[in-house]
């Protein structure tokens, strides 16, 4: 009986190969599975097999039935498929999923936080409502300075102020903790200034502030200088220009070089003594340096937006071009 | 400051190009801007950024000072007359009646002028500075403020009455006729010369229009003086006047350029005005001098704020460029005396700061902290800030940056803005409050998309909120998660239909960020605001928190936007979210193994079932063995009577211990729809 179940086997593969329309193949059908077909022949023939060959002889014409089910099945579909091939068309646009996008200040903040993160820097924060104390006078900013002035700071009705740089945090995180310290204080300043293409009176800046027993000048420069060359890359050209700031002594500004001339990206220097003095540090004991950039005029360098207003009118044609 | 390098050629040399020389001052701090070529005056120009610190940056002299030291120069000083005159000027007084504001005031009478041509080389160097000439005597007062950084003022002697010179606080209602032929209403505060009847001058601001020089002038009373910083600087901020003498005074000067000003003055006027007579000088009040006159700086000083080591010669040879006097008290260890013209030295590390500048920057070496890091810990807000813009910019939402400042449109003063902070001085557009919310700065957002054509606009924000607070204690700070959803719900494509966003798409996005932070759920609960619909207003309460708030923006505050469409819009505290959150570790839970079995219930209810008590409602009737309930259907209208809606629901049992047979499922599914008909009076159809 096996003999008689391969012969149908190789019959079978011969009409499939041979079968070409679909008509063809439901007559081959029909031939060997319909109900007068071959194996239901065999079926009725295995009712006078011997009982110690039923066991192999069935498996052998179960397997053959279940191949040449598939096999019908298979050469079905692939005719089906034949006519869909000209309706098919490739170059249908996908259906892109509706994405969003983080804004590219935040983007900014997140790059140069986790670059500091990398070196050690915990991130800090720090309340935007401030007092005098916390913005001008621990900071070594004499009671009489210009930038106390109401033309440079917004002052509230309660006697507070809004902070005009996230040096202050500098101060709190000092208050409350002892060093050593690596810090950075990402968030919202604020200034009276008229809004136009390069001036807002809200913006981002970034302090930071690392405080040990030996921190030293070269140690900021060797940080900075880390820093800007993760942000804008190695090839980057940088120099250090001396400058003023009352909360740091000696004071500095960096320049990137920047096609043919030089930008300043940043302000930064060794914590001055004073700022030790004014939140309880033992100012012979302790170094430190502290930096600050502000956020927009990175993004805008290294995104080439000219106009910072772009950054608050959240346009969408804007905001998704940095998802 | 535009500065002329054939003047500085008086004091110092300058080794060609020039422009090595402005990038040598730059990079010791004095910032040169710019350097240009003037071929008509054969001259060369820096122009000059200062900083706060650096008052004495602002003359020739004192830019020269600076190119001898950080080019190991000498420096050769202009040759003074040393007071010319020796009688006093007869009948001549000064009184000072506001010793803080003037704490000295020098003054010469120059009788009897001659010439009145300013010679050509002085219009030509004044000119390169960009100062036009007016006349001699004038001319001479700015040559000798752009030369010393000491500004002069002169008087025609003639016209001031009484032969008096006071200075004194401004009376009130006191007015001014300045040169400039504005009149200045002059207020107490303000520090005035005035003769024995009037003002003449606002001291160290601008002078009187009715003892100005003239062409007919004979006779000069010429004032040379030390005002106090902070008091020129109110009076030229008060007045908006803003003059290369206020520009000086207010940075302070230098209080011996006060004598060897007007002595370089009065050696300029001998020669060319050819007077015939010059008084000595009268004086009033002292000179102040220097709250530290000498400064102890060590070597290890140095080396421990910069990291490396500077010769001890070059220490000392950079300071005495510098103008210090410099006196080796032992070996490593200086006493350093400080010039009058730098106030700004004061303590060792100003010093250190010196010697690094002219040393310079770029030749310090760089290094890298010796400590490992010092905290690894994450602040759990921020964490959760950074997870919910990954998972907000992923479902579609733009993140927006609107401004903290904000005006009260479309807000109620009496309710939102109650306990607000208010700015006593905002810049423009009435933007007083720090807002309370961050809906208003969405809203701005949303019109401007609008109006540029977006029919779809998504967006959150990440920001505080703030309120005053209790009396005497600082404002609070809140972070917040604002969520604006407008128009349609996504841009359509050719597979998907679009639809409007609804409140909805809203509090699934708020179910989302809260699900992680209130394991048992949260209570919904009414609520007011002003901005928001009444009927849709609702807050999320977990325990005592109110950690969010949602609903649609009402069409009264979308009008004051010019929106047409619904608004809809959530508020959510992320410190709040985050304290709940914390830094929770989420363990693992195994589910059942046996399969599940969903059966589909359609209940037609009234209005006002809320399908909070039905879902309710249907877990407890399963009795442990329904593991979820979801709305997939809801419908009015047709079929529906009015005051009637049709829920449909899909539930899926499922038991943790067994396979559930069919005939068990269906009867327990036919108990609890007869039960919810029997208390809700609800129908269902199957």
């Amino acid at each position: 009986m096996i003999e008689i179940i391969r012969r149908i086997e190789s019959e079978a593969q011969e009409a499939l190969a041979r079968a070409e329309t679909g008509e063809a193949l439901q007559s081959l059908r029909v031939a060997f599975l319909g109900k007068k077909g071959k194996f239901q022949d065999l079926f009725k023939d295995f009712g006078a097999v011997p009982a110690d060959q039923r066991k192999a002889i069935g498996a052998e014409l179960n397997r053959v039935k279940d191949w040449l089910e598939q096999a019908i099945a298979t050469a079905q579909a692939r005719l089906e498929n034949k006519g869909t091939d000209a309706q098919f068309d490739g170059t249908l646009p996908g259906v892109v999923p509706q994405t969003g996008s983080i804004h590219v200040l935040q983007q900014t903040i997140d790059e140069i936080t986790s670059i500091y993160g990398r070196m050690g820097f915990e991130v800090v924060e720090g309340p935007e409502i401030e007092t005098e104390f916390h913005n001008f006078t621990a900071l070594n900013i004499p009671l009489n300075h210009p930038s106390r002035d109401a033309f440079d700071t917004f002052y509230t009705t309660q006697g507070h102020l809004l902070r005009s740089q996230t040096s202050t945090v500098q101060v709190r995180v000092m208050q409350s903790r002892k060093p050593p310290l690596r810090v950075v204080a990402p968030g919202r300043v604020y200034r009276p200034d008229t809004v136009d293409a390069s001036h807002s009176f809200m913006f981002h800046q970034i302090e930071g502030l690392m405080v040990d027993d030996k921190v030293t000048f070269s140690d900021l420069k060797g940080v900075l200088h880390l820093f800007l060359r993760e942000l804008f890359g190695s090839a980057i050209k940088l120099r250090f220009r001396p400058h003023f700031f009352p909360f740091t002594e000696p004071s500095v500004e960096v320049d990137i070089q920047w096609g043919k001339g030089w930008l300043e990206v940043l302000g930064a220097g060794s914590v001055d003594p004073n700022v030790f003095e004014a939140v309880g540090y033992d100012k012979s004991r302790v170094r430190g340096f502290a930096f600050g950039l502000g956020v927009e005029r990175i993004a805008m360098l290294r995104h080439g937006i000219t106009d910072i207003r772009h950054f608050y009118e959240n346009d969408i044609r804007f905001l998704r071009q940095f998802a | 400051m535009k500065v002329s390098t054939n003047w500085l050629r008086d004091f110092v040399t300058l080794a060609p190009p020039i422009t090595r020389i402005a990038d040598r001052l730059t990079l010791a701090g004095l910032e040169v801007k710019k350097v240009d070529q003037i071929d008509d005056l054969q001259d060369t120009v820096f122009e000059i950024e200062i900083t706060s610190n650096r008052p004495d940056w602002l003359s020739h002299v004192g830019v020269a000072r600076e190119i001898s030291a950080v080019e190991a120069l000498s420096l050769k000083m202009p040759l003074l007359d040393i007071e010319a005159g020796r009688t006093p000027p007869a009948g001549w007084k000064i009184h000072i009646k506001d010793a803080e504001a003037c704490p000295y005031y020098t003054g010469v009478l120059i009788e009897g002028i001659t010439e009145t041509r300013t010679p050509e080389f002085m219009v030509q160097r004044l000119l390169a500075c960009g100062v036009r000439s007016v006349n001699l005597i004038v001319d001479i007062t700015n040559y000798v403020l752009l030369e010393y950084g000491q500004p002069l003022h002169a008087f025609d002697a003639d016209l001031i009455q009484g032969r008096e010179i006071q200075v004194r606080k401004a009376k009130p209602g006191e007015r001014l006729l300045a040169i400039n032929d504005a009149t200045i209403e002059l207020n107490p505060n303000d520090l005035v010369i005035a003769d024995s009847d009037y003002a003449i001058a606002l001291a160290g601001v601008m002078g009187g229009k009715k003892t100005e020089i003239s062409d007919r002038t004979r006779n000069v009373f010429l004032e040379s003086a030390f005002f106090d910083p902070g008091r020129v600087r109110r009076a030229s901020r008060n007045h908006q006047l803003s003059t290369d003498s206020s520009y000086r005074f207010e940075r302070r000067v230098d209080p011996e350029t006060v004598d060897h000003g007007r002595q370089r003055a009065l050696s300029l006027i001998k020669q060319y005005a050819k007077p015939g007579r010059i008084s000595s000088p009268v004086k009033a009040g002292e000179k102040p001098i220097l709250r530290v006159k000498q400064v102890h700086i060590r070597e290890e000083e140095i080396r421990d704020v910069l990291g490396c080591d500077i010769k001890p010669n070059q220490v000392a040879s950079i300071l005495t460029k510098l103008g210090c006097e410099v006196k080796q008290h032992a070996p490593g260890s200086w006493k350093v005396g400080v010039p009058s013209f730098r106030a700004d030295l004061e303590r060792p590390v100003d010093l250190v700061e010196e010697i690094a500048r002219i040393y310079g920057y770029d030749a310090i070496p760089e290094t890298l902290p010796a400590r490992a890091p010092v905290s690894l810990t994450e602040n759990p807000r921020l964490k959760l800030e950074r997870r919910l813009r990954n998972l907000l910019s992923g479902v579609g939402l733009h993140e927006a940056v609107t401004f903290s400042l904000i005006s009260d449109r479309g807000l109620d003063e009496k309710v939102d803005l109650a306990s607000a902070v208010r700015i006593v001085n905002p810049l423009h557009h009435g933007l007083h409050w720090m807002r309370p919310t961050l809906v208003t700065g969405l809203l701005d957002a949303v019109q401007k998309n609008v109006n540029a054509g977006a029919d779809s606009v998504p967006l959150f924000e990440i920001a505080n909120v703030y309120s005053a607070g209790e009396a005497q204690k600082h404002p609070r700070e809140e972070r917040m998660l604002g969520i604006m959803l407008y128009g349609k719900r996504a841009a359509p494509n050719w597979i998907d239909h679009s639809r409007e966003a609804s409140l909805f798409d809203v509090k699934g996005i708020v179910e989302t960020i809260l699900g992680g932070a209130s394991e048992g759920g949260w209570k919904l609960q009414k609520i007011h605001k002003s901005y928001l619909t009444p009927s849709t207003a609702r807050e999320f309460v977990v325990g005592a928190e109110r950690l969010a708030f949602l609903g649609a923006v009402s069409p009264e505050v979308c009008a004051r936007w010019d929106l047409k469409g619904s608004a809809y819009y959530a508020e959510i505290s992320l410190d709040k979210v985050a304290g709940k959150a914390g830094n929770v570790v989420k363990k693992f839970r195994e589910w059942p193994r046996y399969p599940a079995v969903a059966r589909d219930l359609s209940l037609t209810v009234k209005d006002e079932v809320p399908c909070e008590a039905l879902i309710k409602e249907i877990c407890e009737l399963g009795g442990g063995l329904i593991r979820s309930v979801s709305l997939f259907d809801l419908f009015r209208g047709k079929r529906i009577p009015a005051g009637y809606k049709n829920l449909a629901f899909r539930m899926v049992y499922q038991s943790l211990e067994r396979t559930l047979v069919s005939e068990e499922v269906q009867k327990l599914h036919d108990r609890i729809a007869d039960t919810l008909v029997r208390k809700y009076q609800a129908a269902f159809q199957q």
